[in-house]
């Protein structure tokens, strides 16, 4: 009889209770007056938010010197005076009692390693000394630079008048990178960020894992709500139940890694059905007969045999798209390296946008701008080569080439296995800005092993991130809220520009990355190179806009109305395809040995007693770094291993419980992680959240809390086309001790 | 299957209410024995049973049983009120439930009600106790002198202030109908029932033996009339709404059931309800070990109902 | 009761993704002390795999009509305010938690600092002409304040051709928060 009720209350779970969190001294709440009322604040700063990559306006509000509170800018195209939960709580990174506090250098003293605190001119010199004397003898070439994140354009400068050339970043080869070369390599162009994609317009909306709600980009989940509540139909392909899924008319929960049958299957209908957008393509694509016959055989039958998807949904699917057509969207997912197939599936993306014909309509995919190019001449100016007079380079002809034919950045795995190899030419050195690459990359075992044939590591962050204990120079930046950056003039559909400036002091000996730039500039024997200060530098090019620096400080952003985003009716379109046209079957694939039309391989199996380990984000995180946030931590100190409750039942799994995770290489995870059994995935999957599992005991909140994904992530499935690193062929089992 | 999942983290209240802890059942327990003793005092005064009943009380009015039940009936509740007061968040603004009557809140006239408990059970207990024959205390006897002639007044009272304390400690929890098992009009009775019984029971405990056939009598009564309390309360629970039946089932078949039955039904009423009858009937002899079961069976009604009535959900 | 004001709030369940903006923003406007909310989510899935659906709301004080907290309160110190809110009174609060056990929602909290707390709708903000700070930063827009006593249409608007829903109606409180499926 007690079950009754008890199965009413007994379930609510608080996946978090306070207790995990509470106790950890919250050094932002000033002692609240026992009065009514909230006090006002001081002032208010208009700057750019850098919680994750998105740059949404802010508004920060000041109190006694203290930012208490920030809020989304009303005029700002990408907040729209709102802000993600991360953007609530930036203040929690400003505030973070566990920040890099002042630069340190490794030392050795009686055999054992560790840090010392160290000054500017200390750090900036020792810094100067080695990169000359590593390129002195490697060439520039072996110093390789890696960065995610606004604030690196002031080191991409200083590297590049140095002579340093090779730039990677995490959202390359690990994130995007496939959805940008597959667009290339279909539309002539990538798809951006943020995206050119007219969600908030969409009457059918399909996304492939893309969890938006989940994934909380401001101004994505803005238009994903206002397409739901214009009553666009939504359907989510993704093995769990994901908060867009609760949302959808149609939840499909494919088999992991077989999403690429599915779009063939699609496009199979709608070539057969006839329901695709014929006068469109006809003018403006390529390649409809060899799609044909590449996705002849791609039928429901066989495509509901390969993903477990009914055929009924397959099909319904494939006939909404083509009577929604140009209104309907096929959204490419923004994180992409899931099973090294994921050009080829970026591309059957591309294809299915292609055919119903939503280029540059309504709902669709939309032209973005940029708000007004800033004058080249300005740039030269400003940042005037000194390769000339640095003739540093030894070996010109070592600019670095990738393995991939389409990788048009570069991969930052492909870095990792060419410091290890020492091959073509060595790298000795690495110079990380903003990225954890510890927890980014997947295959840790490797990025460690390079880690420790490198001659010298520097890393610039704000916190003590796995990153930094690999370094033998630690630069302590201070946060996006203390700091001026370079103007974000991107290409987005309401063209604008916004100002990051600093809204309090910096604390303790941290410094802007400009100044940093500006610092290592002088010590790298080019005092000029940043001779401007950072306020007549962005004033001179807001002169360029019409605008001053004085006055994008007091509005916060400058934007014009959109334009342009549709195409006309008998607008004639070109393409920057070598056939001018969309390319259906792609020829430059063709010639360089791969699938012209997207052919289907299926992915490794499940090992017996595996489940194949999928990730995503939690609306309150981004990555590891606000892991260590005590605001943001508040409501989710841990992330959680979500297994489907039958299948956790026959493993013997207890809701909540914590385990130890062990994949199918035999690695073990350091930490523990908990239970969550719930309905809401497939039995063969599990789920969690990226970013927990810190092991840097310097990380004092989030240290050990949760478990990374990527520790378990010990095979990267390479896509061959451009070098992304497929990350979803992992699997894992549980061991309690 | 539902999975509900909250991230509301304020810790009174997750994963259910737990405001009121063991010092507000220990109140309740305090307070409905104090309201007790005073009514038993009063009433056997009004009843003219506190006369001289043996030698060795020449020198006395009053009886000692009166005496201890008039003298302990503003202590135990001051006792209960420190506990109450400990309860507090707000210790200092303690004497905002003065500067304020809320007609609809039951707390506003409990602290209300409390004012004039304690004068008046004071009152009594001067006169009864005869205090100015110590001569510590002489400087009582011009009050208790005064006071005396009105003793019969004081005494009519009292008998209802007492039952206003006793069914305030049952009431307080009762009216607040967000919480389905406290919200049952019969618990106040089963309180103020409760409260009676451990009062005679405490009396019983003291009373010389020639005396203890009387109170065992009365709490013997009493007890009958708890348990039929109690059986209306359960009854009104389980034909309640479907809120009020799943609580029900929550106090008398879930987690607090054994201590529920063994502790209060069986140990606090069953139990002495039969001993006290074989007493009465002189079957057999008194014993210390029955009215001590009744005070065990009553402090644990307070704690189980205010820790389940907790955590029960309210409306869903 | 005749007044100028009376605010409630209309919550959307369709767009509402659960992300906790709401509370971040609502705990920094507030000042809501580490390990306390003023408002939170709720996230209710129902069925079996693959056959399931998801219910998600943001919840907090539902500044009722019959407010039982206020009705309990033995010090006058939660009250209703002019303008349809309930609020409280810091000054006259004991610390009773009478407010606690007679809210059916669940919606208060203990401040450390000795009174009780819970939504105030942001009436400082609503005096100052600004909305609630979790309504502005919503980034669905699933929050909306609305006067019920003004003459703007917003509400009816809002409702117009959806279910709507209060919570715990048998309670009597006359909730207002309304929301919308
Ligand atoms: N809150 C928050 N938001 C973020 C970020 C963050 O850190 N925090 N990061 C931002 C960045 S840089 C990126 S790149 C994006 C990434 O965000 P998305 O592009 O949305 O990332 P996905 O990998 O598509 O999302 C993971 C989802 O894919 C599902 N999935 C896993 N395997 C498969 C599969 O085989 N098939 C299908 N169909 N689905 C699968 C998972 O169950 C999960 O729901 O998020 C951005 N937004
Ligand atoms: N296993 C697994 N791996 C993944 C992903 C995954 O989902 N799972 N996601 C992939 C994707 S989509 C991406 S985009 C990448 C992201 O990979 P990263 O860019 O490495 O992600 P973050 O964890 O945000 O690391 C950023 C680092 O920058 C620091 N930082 C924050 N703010 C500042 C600042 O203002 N200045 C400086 N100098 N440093 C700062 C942080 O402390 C942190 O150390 O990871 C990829 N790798
Ligand atoms: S999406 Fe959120 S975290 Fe990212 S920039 Fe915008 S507000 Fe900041
Ligand atoms: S901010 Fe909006 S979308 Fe996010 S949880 Fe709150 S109400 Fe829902
Ligand atoms: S929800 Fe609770 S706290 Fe809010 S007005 Fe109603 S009873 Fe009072
Ligand atoms: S805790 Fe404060 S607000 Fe609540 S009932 Fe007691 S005095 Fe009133
Ligand atoms: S209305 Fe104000 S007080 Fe209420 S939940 Fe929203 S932000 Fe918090
Ligand atoms: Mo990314």
């Amino acid at each position: 009889m007690a079950q009754v009720n008890r199965r009413k209350f007994l379930k609510i779970s608080s996946a978090f209770l306070a207790s995990s969190a509470a106790g950890l001294g919250w050094p932002l709440i000033t002692k609240t007056s026992k009065a009514q009322g909230i006090a006002e604040p001081d002032r208010i700063v208009s700057t750019t938010c850098e919680i994750c990559f998105w740059r949404c306006g802010v508004d920060a509000y000041v109190r006694d010197e203290k930012v208490y509170k920030l809020a989304g800018h009303k005029d700002h195209p990408l907040s729209n005076g709102k802000l993600c939960p991360r953007g609530n709580g930036g203040q929690g990174l400003l505030y973070d009692p566990n920040r890099l506090k002042h630069p340190l250098i490794r030392e050795t003293v009686n055999g054992k390693e560790q840090f010392r605190k160290a000054s500017w001119d200390e750090a900036t010199s020792l810094i100067a000394e080695r990169f000359g004397k590593i390129t002195k003898q490697y060439g520039t070439e072996s110093v390789v630079m890696f960065s995610h994140g606004f604030g690196a354009s002031f080191f991409k400068t200083l590297f590049s008048a140095y002579g340093i050339h090779t730039f990677s970043a995490p959202s390359y080869a690990q994130c995007r990178g496939p959805r940008s070369e597959a667009f290339k390599l279909t539309f002539g162009h990538a798809i951006g960020s943020p995206e050119g994609l007219d969600i908030a317009n969409s009457r059918y909306l399909v996304l492939l894992g893309s969890h938006l709600g989940e994934n909380m980009h401001n101004t994505a989940v803005q238009d994903f709500s206002s397409a739901i509540s214009k009553g666009c139909e939504v359907v989510v392909v993704d093995p769990r139940f994901s908060v867009a899924a609760g949302k959808a008319k149609h939840w499909l929960p494919i088999k992991p890694g077989t999403d690429l049958a599915l779009l063939r299957g699609w496009i199979h209908i709608l070539l057969k059905e006839k329901r695709y957008d014929i006068e469109f393509i006809e003018q403006n694509a390529v390649g409809l007969e060899e799609l044909w016959q590449g996705v002849k055989y791609a039928t429901p039958e066989q495509t509901y045999a390969i993903t477990g998807i009914p055929v009924e949904q397959i099909v319904q699917v494939a006939r909404d798209l083509g009577r929604y057509g140009s209104s309907a969207l096929v959204h490419p997912g923004r994180h992409v390296t899931w099973y090294g197939d994921d050009t080829q599936r970026e591309r059957a993306i591309a294809i299915l946008n292609a055919l119903i014909g939503n280029y540059r309509m309504p709902g669709g995919i939309i032209r973005q701008e940029k708000f007004t190019p800033i004058k080249a001449t300005l740039n030269q100016e400003k940042f005037k080569p000194y390769k000339a007079d640095f003739p540093v380079t030894q070996n010109a002809s070592h600019t670095f080439q990738s393995r991939y034919p389409f990788a048009s950045q570069v991969p930052a795995n492909e870095i990792v296995d060419q410091t290890i190899s020492g091959s073509p030419y060595p790298v000795k050195s690495w110079f990380v800005y903003g990225t954890n690459l510890i927890q980014s990359l997947g295959n840790q075992p490797a990025t460690l092993k390079a880690l420790q044939q490198l001659d010298f590591v520097v890393a610039v962050d704000v916190l003590p991130a796995e990153i930094t204990g690999y370094a033998d120079v630690i630069l302590p930046e201070c946060t996006y809220l203390e700091r001026y950056d370079d103007l974000d003039n991107r290409t987005y559909r309401t063209p604008y520009v916004a100002i990051r400036q600093p809204v309090v002091e910096p604390l303790y000996e941290s410094k802007p990355g400009h100044e940093i730039a500006r610092l290592l500039s002088e010590k790298m024997g080019m005092p000029d190179l940043f001779k401007d200060d950072i306020e007549t530098y962005l004033n001179k090019q807001l002169k360029q806009m019409d605008s001053s620096l004085d006055e994008l400080k007091k509005v916060g952003v400058l934007k014009v109305s959109e334009k342009n985003l549709y195409r006309q009716p008998g607008e004639a379109l070109q393409f920057k395809t070598p056939s001018g046209k969309i390319e259906l079957a792609s020829s430059r694939l063709r010639e360089a040995g791969f699938d012209a039309v997207p052919q289907y391989q299926p992915p490794p199996e499940n090992p017996p007693g595996y489940f194949r380990l999928l990730y995503g984000r939690a609306p309150m995180h981004t990555f590891g770094r606000t892991a260590n946030n005590r605001v943001l931590g508040e409501l989710m100190p841990e992330n959680e291993l979500w297994v489907n409750q039958v299948a956790g039942r026959d493993m013997k799994l207890k809701h909540g419980e914590y385990v130890y995770l062990v994949n199918q290489d035999g690695v073990k995870s350091t930490t523990k992680i908990k239970i969550r059994l719930t309905e809401r995935i497939r039995p063969d999957a599990v789920y969690m959240v990226h970013g927990f599992g810190h092991t840097d005991a310097r990380l004092e909140f989030a240290y050990q809390r949760g478990v990374n994904s990527s520790d378990m992530i010990t095979q990267l499935s390479t896509d061959p086309i451009m070098g992304a690193t497929g990350m979803n062929n992992n699997f894992v089992t549980f061991t309690r001790s | 299957m539902t999975e509900l999942v909250t991230n509301k983290i304020n810790p009174n209240v997750i994963p259910h209410l737990h405001i009121w802890g063991w010092d507000v059942a220990i109140y309740l327990f305090l307070g409905g024995i104090a309201g007790g003793l005073l009514i038993i005092s009063a009433a056997m005064i009004l009843l003219q049973k506190g006369g001289i009943f043996s030698p060795e009380e020449q020198t006395a009015e009053y009886s000692r049983q009166i005496q201890v039940a008039s003298l302990l009936a503003p202590v135990l509740l001051g006792v209960g009120m420190f506990f109450l007061f400990l309860d507090l968040e707000f210790k200092m603004h303690v004497w905002r439930f003065y500067t304020n009557f809320n007609l609809t809140s039951p707390m506003s006239w409990g602290s209300w009600a409390l004012l004039i408990f304690f004068p008046f059970s004071v009152f009594q207990a001067i006169v009864v106790c005869q205090f100015s024959q110590i001569p510590r205390f002489l400087f009582l006897a011009s009050w208790e002198s005064t006071l005396k002639p009105y003793l019969n007044k004081i005494a009519a009272v009292n008998v209802h202030v007492g039952m206003g304390i006793g069914v305030y400690t049952g009431i307080l929890l009762s009216t607040y109908y967000a919480r389905p098992l406290w919200s049952n009009t019969v618990l106040g009775f089963v309180f103020l029932l409760s409260g009676l019984s451990s009062a005679a029971a405490l009396l019983l405990l003291i009373a010389p033996s020639r005396e203890k056939q009387l109170y065992s009598k009365i709490d013997m009564y009493i007890i009958a009339a708890e348990g039929f309390a109690t059986t209306l309360f359960i009854l009104g629970g389980i034909t309640g709404t479907e809120n009020m039946k799943n609580a029900m089932l929550y106090l008398i078949a879930g987690p607090y059931a054994p201590w529920f039955w063994i502790l209060f039904v069986l140990a606090g009423l069953i139990i002495p309800l039969v001993l006290e009858t074989l007493e009465a009937i002189g079957k057999i002899r008194f014993s210390p070990f029955v009215p001590l079961l009744v005070l065990i069976g009553s402090i644990s009604l307070r704690f189980i109902i205010v820790y389940a009535g907790q955590e029960i959900p309210t409306f869903s | 009761m005749s007044r100028k004001r009376n605010y409630a709030m209309v919550i959307d369940t369709h767009v509402c993704v659960g992300c906790s903006a709401c509370v971040y923003a609502c705990k920094a406007e507030n000042e809501v002390p580490e390990g306390f909310c003023r408002d939170w989510i709720e996230q209710k899935v129902e069925g079996h795999f693959p056959k399931l659906t998801m219910e998600i709301r943001s919840n907090r004080c539902q500044h009722c009509e019959e407010a039982p907290c206020v009705t309990y309160c033995p010090t006058g110190s939660s009250h209703y305010a002019g303008d349809g809110t309930v609020q409280i009174d810091r000054n006259w609060c004991t610390g009773c938690k009478a407010c606690l056990a007679a809210c059916p929602y669940d919606a208060r909290y203990v401040h450390p600092e000795g009174f009780v707390d819970k939504c105030s709708f942001c009436q400082h903000r609503l005096k100052q002409g600004l909305q609630p700070a979790c309504v502005t930063t919503c980034p669905t827009s699933a929050l909306k304040l609305v006067d019920l006593n003004s003459n703007d249409g917003l509400y009816r608007q809002l409702i117009e051709g959806r279910t709507v829903t209060q919570d715990k109606v048998p309670a009597g409180t006359q909730p207002k928060l309304f929301w919308l499926h």
